[in-house]
Order: structure tokens, then C-alpha cells, then sequence
């Protein structure tokens, strides 16, 4: 395959209007790459530029229908002619995993391509090494990853699958400077082992500088403006690049956006009394698994207290995984400190703590900016999203809608007033959330990295409206990695990473039913349906239900040496809760109905406690992609909507992730449940689960785009990672579920 | 790389999607099963809740208790109408079911067969319409229909006459969840079912497929690009 690469780009004429957009994304785009070419792509938000890199990667209409003329080709063929021959990463780490553990995520490309298994492991081993990850075993589970080597991981992906042009989509945009360092690193050692065409879109410019060799510039039309050696652009175009938002090297740093600090004032009259105060805390983190067992780790400490008085800024610095964001939370009340009593907030009636609350109080007591903008949104329009907290509130009026539209106007986003916020781009999502927070004139601000990923008209703007905010007299607390935001800080507090505890040493035991095939897990539990149905009364259920506590006991127990697994027994005691209230609400009702017949009813409950009894001991151990490479190869359904399958239940651990921080959002905002109303209680409900749901959705179209360019769209014929055996032991797993059945008819 | 476009008939008819009807796009597979997925944790949740609503109406008159299982068929409707291929509303359906009875729930692993049943009902009702209508009345169809396989697998058990029938006469003591209600109240659970299906699943899976094509996040699928011809940004 090696004789193959070459990496020749020739773009003619390529012009794309998605549908309902009036005006062209890319316009009469000409562009040749020579083999081993390293490309810079530059442009303002909105030019097209990721636009650009889909359309080298083949995957333009992969995700979006439209109009679209002119050619593309790599090596003189379609960009998708040859699965992976152009490999994508994209700029949100993880948006691209398919897998649980690392060898089978580098390996989805070799899968979707059809190499022999016993290729494999070669492969993704030279891969890994290849971005400096060889020291990482395969079975390391990718949610361990930092951000960092997450996108190393994206990499070695493509490189699986030997691409001759490697593009990359701003890779190290949410990145803090040592894992964008990191990255690129990566790339660098990557061509040096082979050369490959290269295109990098980035809007921060110096660090790319010396790693590439030619610049082209889009402008916001979608046109080339600019091309030539790197050099030379940056020099002869400086000045439309800075215009463009661009952050060139060498430039100072943008002058902040002039804003009247009146728009924004803390409503409460400044006193000398600190908005916030923290006592020096820890923050322990709990995780609860799928299989009902919790983990728990210290997640973050703050070493000296830390006091948010009127005007001030206290920046919270440290690497990534550090605590920062955990430290926030925290300060909102949105997790626990030890000491209990360690954050207090003023109120109108005093110190309080943020825990305590109700949303309306704790709206009125602080404002918090998560770094993902686009998760905070809780209106349809976005001058109501400014207004929202502001009705809760009740500072709204004539006057505040007015404050609004100047407020607005003066970041640039006036003209979208009624346009939905979850259509802006991130970097007016951004504003939008800062200026939302701020609008109702809360004391203090909990600001989440909120420079990153800003071209520098975005940076000014934010910049701008919180020296605004502390001009007036507001408060500021930011967790940052932006040296300019750090020396505007009055205070600047080191977060370190608290030394987590380590897994102890050792072989692990693992249950018998952990072992088992997720197929025969499934039939295990399937099987319980007619042990419940056949059992004519309670004396027969309870005989089924003892064989079946019996069983599960073999089936948990964890034989071998080495340590064992806990939380074995509650996690089963806790999946039942639903099923044992169940239970006993049916056999109530059929008491009630029966006519007191107590018979009756506890042969119903006892008949719902049999059938749910197996799945709650069986299920839990079903790992998502064990069960989709049975799913394909024991049962020979279609691939595609296997891996499909199992990708989505792998994610599902972290849509819970997603609720909680909806669910603070609107917290924080003034929009909370409360028992007493239930219809903002349904409300409130609904309008998690929306934004569940839309987030579900980019999630989906993200993770398309990236297996799409490791050829999932024309793998027709695909290998797996890992065989589908079943073992002894899984046959007799399902002849000890036919156990409870005979024991439903014969003890009667 | 050749033009492609998507046709956008004019007036009042459903956009279909690209053809061939069955050449699944990875977006499509992967929206329908992470839909699936999110689905599925929004069942768990409604299990919870579920149980003190039906039960209070269920004091009244138990086949009441139907109307409250509307939002587990949003799944199916929700899927055919934001992908509109043969297949999207049964997928999406099932792995919902499947997520849905992993943390466990009251009703073990017949839940996955629910799911089955639900899935293939709403299924037929896009089938019937040709794939080609995605209008609200095709949502409310798939949201009836969704109901009456579920309907016979928890009503449905064996007349106590078949007792001497070898094999089938073990199941007579049995029977599924509401085995034990007369015909006449079976038959009102069906009237329950459907009326939840038609609003609950329906009427608000439609609305929801609008909501969702209006917070931009259905670019990708018909019911994005129909309201994008509406209004071309």
C-alpha cells in the first residue's frame, strides 16, 4: 500500500450552497497541493473553512444535502475513492470515538476496510507509536484519556489506514498550552517518520508557523484571498488577517471592546462586603457506573480561601484535570466542599450557602459561564435569552429590554435579536453567554475558560463586557489559561492536580457472569419471561424465585486469585428497586381489585419479582461492543447498524454528564423545579430533555463525519477487532436459565 | 465529485429522503441509534413516574392506566420522521428498549420485547403511507399503530378451557400483565393505548420533530430542510 501515496489535492471550481442558505459556503475555490505539501488554512468565523477540509476529505454531502460544483480530487480520484486515503481530525476531543478501549478505536478503520484480524494489532501498534502513544496498553478504556491524547488517538486513527493527506480541523482549539503542545508534537513526529500532504485550519496562527510551509486565506464569502508561502502571507496580508479576527504572530493582543459599565451593574449597591468568600476545600467526585457501583475521587482541592470582592478578579490557573472546572462548580453550589460550610454568598439577608438556595436566590447571588456556551441556552430567541433571568428575577421592564438591545448592539449581535441562539456560531453562542449571565445584575461571576477558542474580535468582545461588569462593581472568578486574562487577575490561585488514588496493584477477580458472552447474558434474561408466566401461583414463584437467588449467587461470585469486585450485591439490590415497587404497586392493586384475595395478589408480584430478578443480575455485565461483535458475527445482522448500536450505548454514560450540566445551567439562571408547581416541574423536565436530545444530535452527526473518513460509509464487508467466541461456559449459563422454567412447571 | 441535489417539492408533500429509500447514510444509522439511546433514558425516567400516575388511575378503572403509555412510543414516531427510511422507526425503538433496560426497570427483559412490538407497529404505519407522507397526520398514525401488537402481548393469555392442552395448558395459570381483565376491559386498555399514542406519541413527537428542525439540530435530514425552504436563511 505504500506505493500507492502520493497526496496530490487539485480543487477546481469547487462551489457549495447548503440547502436554505441563500448565499454559497466555499465560492470558485482553486486550489492545487503538491505530495507532502504542508498547508496552513486560515479565515473569520464562517468562511468555510471546515467546509473546505470535508470537502477534501469527500465528505461534503455526508452530513448536509446542497448544491455543489466543481471538482475535487486526491491522486486524480474522488477524495472517498479509497477508504481513509484522506484522514480527518476534528476540533472537539472524543467527538471522534468509536470505541471503549484504544486498540479497537484505532483499529475501526482497519475493521471498516476488511484487514485480516491477525493484521491488525501490527498495524494500530505502528499507528500508537507513530503519535507517541505507544506506552498506552490497548485495553486502556479512551474515556481515560486526556484531552490531549484523545486527539493524539483521533490521529493515529487516520493513520491506520495509511493516508496520503492528513487533515486537521483547528485540532488544538480546546486544548490547554501543554496538550496543544503535545498535539502538535505529534504531528511533527508523524511527518517526520513519512511524508504526507497536510492541512491544518487554526485561527491562532504562531505555533503552526514553523511547522508548515504554505498559508491560504479564506475570506468571510468563502473565497481565496490569499496563498503563498507562509511566510510571505503573514507579512504582506497582516493586516486583513488581524481585520479577520486572526490571531497572527507576533500581534499584541487586542484592545478590549469599550463598553458602558452601567449596561452591566450588580443590581445590589456595592457594599465592601465580598460577593463570595471560599475557605480553603476539597472536592470529592462521585461516579456512578452503568453497573450500579460508584467511584469515588478527590477531584480537586483549593489551597488558601479565596474572596471575590466588588472589582476584583481571581483567576484560577493549572494544566488540564487539574480541578479548575470541578473548583467552580463547587463555588456554585452546584457540588459539595468539605468542610461543608466552605462557600458563602452574599444575599440580601446575609451569608449563605450557595447549596441552599432556590433558583430565583441563587440567580440573584451569582452568575456562572460553563466553557461549552452553547449548553447554557435556555430561550427560543436570543433577546429572550438575554431577558430570562432577568423576568425570574423581576428586574424586567421597558427599561431592561432596552439595556438589552444597546447591550446587543455593542457586541455585535443586535441584528439576531430574534434569531434562535442555538443556530449562532460558538464564538457568538459565547457572548451571548456571558452577556446573558450578566444582564440581571448578579454580584459575581463564575467564568469557565472563557477566552478559549476565541478569535480575537470574540476575545475583545468578552474581554470587553467583563471589565465592564468590574468596573461597576461586580465580582469575577475565572478559571483560565489565557496569559492575558491572568495579567489583568488581581489574585491568581494554583490549582493543583490532587494525586489521585491508584487502582489497587494486582490481578482483579472478576465474576463468573463477566465472562460470559453478552448474547448468552441476554438469553439468560429473556428467559425469565417464561419462568414468570408459567407459574400458576405464589408457592410455585417463590420455589422459581429461590432457584434463580441461587443461581445468581454462582453466577456473581468471583472465583481466582487477586482482588475482588465489590458492590456486587447492592448494585443488584439497586436495579431491583424499580422492579420490587412494581411489585408490590400490582399486587396491591390486584388485592384491591380481587376482592382482598391476598392469594391472588402475591402470585402476581411474585410473578413480576421472577421475570425482573435475572435482568437485574444479568444485564449489568453486557459491555456494549462485546455485544456488538456478537450482534454481527454469532447473529449475522448488518454491520453498520451494529457498530451504530453499540457507539450509542457506549455514549450513554455520558448523557447523564449532559443533564447535570443542563440542569445547573437553568439552575443558575433562575429556571429550577420545584416540587410545589408541577407544571414548572414538567417544564422543567421537558425542557432537559430537549436539550438532551440536541445534543444527542450533534453528537451523532459529529461522530458521522469522523467514521465516514475512516471509510464506515463503504464498508461493506468488515472484519472485526475481536472474535465473538462462546464458550462452555456460556452454554451452560443458558441451561441454568431453563433451570427456573422447569422448576415453574414442575413444582406445583 | 458529481452534483448532487435533494429534490424540494413544492406545496404541501413530506421531503422525502435521498434516494435509494434504503441506502442509509452513516448520519442516518447513527441518529437513529444515539436518538435510540437518549430515548432510552427518557423511558427509564418515565417508568418512575409511570407507576404513581397509573396506579392512582388505576383505582378508578385500571384500563385507564393505557393512557399513560404514550411517551414510550415517542421513539418510533420521533425516528421515521426525522430519517424517513424503511426500518428508522423500528431501530430507533428497539434501542431504545434495549438502553432503557439496562439500568433495570419494573419490567426486566420484556421490556426489549415491548420495545420489538412498539417499534414494528409505528414501522407499518410509515410502510402504509409508502414512505412518503411525514405530515401530523402521519405522526399520529404511527403513534396508534404503535399500539396494538403491545396491546396483545400484555392482555393476551390462555383461555382456562385449554386446560388439558399438553404444552399450552402450563401457560393457562399464567398469563402476561393484564391477563386477568375481562374482554370488555381489554378492549377499553386498547381504546387507552391508542388515545395515548395519538397524543402522547404523535402530536408530540411531531411537535418535537419541529422543535428539534428549529433549534437547527435536523440539518442533516428532511424535516431540517424542509424548514429551511420555508425560510432560507
Amino acid at each position: 500500500m505504500t506505493t500507492a501515496r502520493l497526496g496530490l489535492v487539485e480543487v477546481e471550481g469547487l462551489t457549495w450552497r447548503p440547502y436554505g442558505r441563500r448565499e454559497p459556503v466555499l465560492r470558485d475555490v482553486h486550489l492545487t497541493f503538491r505530495p507532502g505539501e504542508r498547508v496552513l488554512l486560515a479565515g473569520p468565523s464562517g468562511a468555510g473553512k471546515s467546509t473546505l477540509l470535508r470537502a477534501l476529505a469527500g465528505l461534503l454531502g455526508s452530513v448536509e444535502a446542497g448544491d455543489l460544483s466543481g471538482s475535487v480530487t486526491l491522486d486524480g480520484v474522488a477524495p472517498g475513492a479509497r477508504a481513509g486515503a484522506s484522514g480527518l481530525v476534528l476540533q472537539e476531543p472524543g467527538s471522534g470515538v468509536v470505541a471503549a478501549t484504544v486498540g479497537r478505536d484505532v483499529a475501526f478503520g482497519l475493521e471498516n476496510v476488511g484487514t485480516p484480524r491477525a493484521l491488525m494489532p501490527e498495524r494500530v501498534t505502528a499507528a500508537l507509536a507513530a503519535v507517541g502513544l505507544d506506552d498506552l496498553p490497548l485495553d486502556t478504556p479512551t474515556s481515560a484519556l486526556s484531552g490531549g491524547q484523545t486527539q493524539r488517538l483521533a490521529l493515529a486513527g487516520t493513520l491506520a489506514l495509511d493516508p496520503s493527506l492528513v487533515l486537521l480541523d483547528e485540532p488544538t482549539a480546546m486544548l490547554d498550552p501543554g496538550s496543544a503542545l503535545e498535539v502538535r508534537s505529534a504531528v511533527a513526529g508523524m511527518l517526520e517518520r513519512e511524508p504526507r500532504t497536510l492541512v491544518v485550519v487554526e485561527h491562532v496562527l504562531g505555533p503552526w508557523v514553523d511547522l508548515v510551509d504554505r498559508l491560504v486565506v479564506l475570506d468571510a464569502d468563502g473565497r481565496v484571498v490569499a496563498d503563498g508561502a507562509v511566510g510571505e502571507v503573514l507579512s504582506a496580508e497582516r493586516e486583513r488577517l488581524l481585520a479577520m479576527g486572526i490571531w497572527v504572530p507576533g500581534a499584541p493582543d487586542p484592545v478590549a471592546l469599550p463598553l458602558d459599565a452601567g449596561l452591566v451593574a450588580p443590581r445590589r449597591p456595592v457594599g465592601d462586603a465580598p460577593a463570595l468568600a471560599a475557605a480553603p476545600m476539597e472536592v470529592t467526585r462521585t461516579t456512578r457506573l452503568l453497573d450500579g457501583s460508584t467511584r469515588t475521587s478527590l477531584a480537586a482541592r483549593l489551597e488558601e480561601p479565596l474572596v471575590a470582592a466588588p472589582g476584583s478578579l481571581s483567576v484560577l490557573v493549572g494544566p488540564s484535570g487539574s480541578g479548575k472546572s470541578t473548583l467552580l462548580h463547587a463555588l456554585a453550589g452546584f457540588l459539595d466542599p468539605e468542610p461543608g460550610d466552605a462557600v458563602r454568598v452574599t444575599t440580601g439577608t446575609g451569608p449563605s450557602d450557595p447549596r441552599d438556595l432556590a433558583p430565583g436566590g441563587l440567580a440573584r447571588s451569582l452568575a456562572w459561564v460553563p466553557q461549552w456556551a452553547g449548553s447554557t441556552i435556555v430561550a427560543g430567541t436570543v433577546l429572550d435569552e438575554v431577558l430570562v433571568t432577568s423576568r425570574v428575577v423581576g428586574a424586567d421592564g421597558p427599561a431592561a429590554a432596552d439595556r438589552a438591545h444597546r447591550l446587543l448592539d455593542a457586541l455585535g449581535l443586535g441584528h439576531l435579536a430574534g434569531a434562535d441562539p442555538r443556530e449562532l456560531s460558538g464564538g457568538e453562542q459565547r457572548r451571548l453567554a456571558v452577556l446573558a449571565a450578566l444582564h440581571h445584575g448578579p454580584p459575581v461571576l463564575l467564568a469557565d475558560e472563557p477566552t478559549i477558542g476565541q478569535d480575537r474580535h470574540t476575545w475583545a468582545a468578552v474581554v470587553g463586557l467583563v471589565a465592564a461588569y468590574r468596573e461597576a462593581g461586580g465580582a469575577v472568578v475565572a478559571a483560565t489559561h489565557d496569559a492575558a486574562v491572568v495579567a489583568r487577575a488581581g489574585t491568581v490561585h494554583e490549582v493543583r492536580a490532587p494525586v489521585r488514588d491508584r487502582p489497587a496493584p494486582g490481578p482483579r477477580r472478576t465474576p463468573l457472569l463477566a465472562r460470559c458472552a453478552p448474547l448468552a447474558l441476554l438469553a439468560g434474561a429473556l428467559l425469565a419471561v417464561p419462568a414468570g408466566v408459567l407459574s400458576p401461583h405464589w408457592s410455585t414463584s417463590l420455589a422459581v424465585l429461590a432457584t434463580q437467588v441461587v443461581l445468581a449467587v454462582v453466577g456473581l461470585w468471583a472465583p481466582g486469585r487477586g482482588v475482588g469486585p465489590t458492590g456486587r450485591v447492592r448494585g443488584v439490590l439497586l436495579r431491583l428497586v424499580p422492579g420490587a415497587l412494581a411489585a408490590l404497586s400490582v399486587g396491591w392493586s390486584t388485592w384491591w381489585l380481587a376482592g382482598r384475595d391476598a392469594d391472588t395478589a402475591l402470585t402476581v408480584a411474585l410473578r413480576v419479582l421472577v421475570i425482573v430478578l435475572p435482568s437485574a443480575v444479568l444485564l449489568p455485565w453486557l459491555d456494549p461492543d462485546r455485544l456488538g461483535d456478537h450482534l454481527a458475527q454469532r447473529l449475522g445482522l448488518p454491520d453498520r447498524t451494529v457498530v451504530a448500536t453499540a457507539a450509542a450505548v457506549h455514549r450513554v454514560h455520558t448523557f447523564g454528564a449532559v443533564w447535570t450540566e443542563i440542569g445547573r445551567a437553568r439552575r443558575v439562571r433562575g429556571l429550577g423545579s420545584s416540587a410545589r408547581h408541577p407544571a414548572a416541574l414538567v417544564r422543567h423536565l421537558g425542557a432537559l430533555t430537549f436539550g438532551l436530545l440536541v445534543r444527542t444530535l450533534r453528537a451523532a452527526a459529529e461522530l458521522a463525519v469522523a467514521m465516514d473518513s475512516r471509510g464506515f460509509a463503504t464498508a461493506r464487508r468488515r472484519t472485526w477487532w475481536s472474535p465473538a467466541p462462546w464458550r462452555g461456559g456460556d452454554t451452560l449459563l443458558v441451561l441454568l436459565a431453563v433451570v427456573p422454567i422447569a422448576v415453574s412447571v414442575l413444582a406445583r | 465529485m458529481s452534483t448532487t441535489t435533494t429534490q424540494a417539492p413544492p406545496g404541501r408533500r413530506s421531503i422525502t429522503a435521498t434516494r435509494p429509500l434504503l441506502g442509509w447514510r452513516t448520519v442516518d444509522i447513527l441518529t437513529i441509534t444515539f436518538l435510540g439511546a437518549a430515548f432510552g433514558i427518557v423511558f427509564w425516567g418515565w417508568a418512575l413516574a409511570y407507576e404513581p400516575l397509573s396506579k392512582a388511575v388505576s383505582v378508578a378503572y385500571v384500563p385507564l392506566s393505557g393512557l399513560f403509555t404514550g411517551p414510550w412510543l415517542l421513539a418510533g414516531v420521533v425516528g421515521g420522521l426525522v430519517v424517513r427510511r424503511p426500518g428508522a422507526a423500528l431501530l430507533c425503538e428497539v434501542v431504545a428498549a434495549l438502553v432503557s433496560m439496562l439500568p433495570g426497570t419494573q419490567w426486566g427483559a420484556t421490556t426489549l420485547m415491548s420495545g420489538i412490538l412498539q417499534g414494528l407497529g409505528a414501522e407499518l404505519a410509515f410502510a402504509l403511507l409508502g414512505y412518503r407522507s411525514y405530515r401530523l397526520p402521519a405522526a399520529v398514525l404511527a403513534g396508534v399503530l404503535a399500539v396494538p401488537l403491545e396491546w396483545l402481548f400484555e392482555t393476551f393469555s390462555v383461555p382456562a378451557s385449554w386446560t388439558d392442552v399438553p404444552l399450552l395448558g402450563d401457560l393457562t395459570g399464567g398469563g402476561a400483565w393484564y391477563g386477568e381483565l375481562l374482554l370488555r376491559d381489554k378492549l377499553a386498555y386498547l381504546g387507552a393505548l391508542a388515545v395515548s399514542g395519538a397524543v402522547l406519541a404523535g402530536l408530540v413527537g411531531w411537535l418535537l420533530t419541529r422543535a428539534l428542525a428549529r433549534a437547527g439540530a435536523l440539518s442533516a435530514f428532511p424535516p431540517g430542510q424542509e424548514l429551511r425552504e420555508t425560510g432560507a436563511v
